[in-house]
């Protein structure tokens, strides 16, 4: 019997961003009942339901591991913005790009830390803001990602050797969880770049009549570009693009 | 089996069906014989995340079977129930039947 394929981008989905060591096998599962019912809508379902219900499933195995690792790469972000991004406003501008860390204003904090590299970007308006807002961004987000990637996947083992006395310890690399931390990680970003766009919006519209239009389609569409190059940053350093596939495709 | 664990709802339908399924008992199998049974659509991967927690306690085992060009070249994974499990599926149906 000739296999009938399934539907190819849902496949591809859950290959990337399916979690945990059964993955293969729940790829291998649906392929095989897709022969028998052929239903793609089906099939989707599946997918669309597999990858949350393995990525709660890995988190929930690993909850300290991925707070951790997660915690680093936003660290690192932090990191990158107040060493690459000032220091290259300060270097070939003279300008402050106006990073502040205030506990005390949290929503502005987390606008003046994640986006950075817009604000200036988008008031510069010249071919080095799109560099500055998107291709750098995506470059150190991937960077982060990267990092989150090899902070998930170590831990460390307490070995006995008998003819010793005492224990030591071995690194072990958990590749099964990697992929979930990540994900988690790239879920993360986004959904805090969603949540301040909204209190974003509130604080424009408040101050409406002080913003040229020019800026704020300025500001709007290097804000659109800037989120998107994070996330395929993140999803690029984090390895979640590559097909780490051992089975022949047939 | 820690002291205190009940088995969940789908717990429990998942042991009865690795029961009823024998040696055949792997994803497919067990997500058609559930739908069959409950007349719901099953998440595929719902069943090998509770299968997963399930040999975790000791109540289920699992080996991995040969692979098909059904299945991309990939791997069945066959479950079976522990005698741990069958206690605790006799476990359940007594404290049922009495409550």
């Amino acid at each position: 019997m000739t296999p009938n394929h399934p539907p190819a981008i849902a496949t591809w989905i859950l290959k990337h961003f399916g979690c945990g060591p059964n993955n293969d096998v729940v790829l291998g599962d649906l392929a095989e009942q897709y022969q028998l019912n052929g239903s793609a809508l089906w099939y989707w379902r599946q997918v669309l339901k597999a990858i949350p219900v393995s990525l709660f499933k890995e988190l929930r195995d690993h909850a300290w591991i991925a707070a951790a690792s997660v915690l680093t790469g936003w660290v690192l972000w932090y990191l990158g913005v107040i060493t690459i991004f000032s220091g290259l406003t300060d270097f070939f501008f003279g300008m402050d790009l106006g990073v502040a860390f205030e506990p005390s204003h949290p929503i502005g904090t987390a606008w003046s830390i994640l986006w950075a590299p817009v604000g200036f970007a988008a008031s510069s308006n010249q071919p080095f803001s799109y560099v500055f807002a998107v291709l750098l961004p995506l470059i150190v987000w991937a960077i982060c990602a990267r990092m989150v990637r090899g902070a998930a996947g170590i831990s460390f083992d307490r070995l006995e050797d008998g003819n010793l006395e005492g224990t030591r310890l071995a690194i072990r690399i958990h590749a099964n969880r990697q992929k979930g931390i990540v994900l988690l990680f790239a879920v993360s970003t986004l959904l805090l770049n969603l949540i301040l766009i909204g209190p974003f919006i509130f604080s424009f519209l408040q101050n409406a009549s002080g913003t040229s239009t020019a800026w704020l389609y300025s500001y709007v569409g290097h804000l659109a570009m800037h989120v998107t190059a994070s996330i395929l940053g993140i999803l690029i350093g984090g390895g979640l693009l590559r097909d780490r596939s051992t089975v022949a495709n047939s | 089996m820690r002291k205190g664990e009940y088995l969940g709802n789908f717990d429990l339908m998942l042991l009865l069906a690795l029961m009823r399924l024998g040696d055949d008992a792997y994803g497919v199998t067990i997500a058609q014989e559930l739908e069959e049974q409950t007349g719901r659509e099953v998440v595929v991967a719902s069943v090998y995340a509770t299968l997963d927690r399930l040999q975790e306690r000791g109540l289920v085992a699992s080996s991995l079977g040969d692979s098909t060009p059904e299945r991309g070249g990939r791997a069945k994974r066959y479950f079976r129930i522990t005698g741990a499990g069958l206690r605790e599926v006799r476990d359940a149906r007594k404290s049922l039947m009495n409550l």
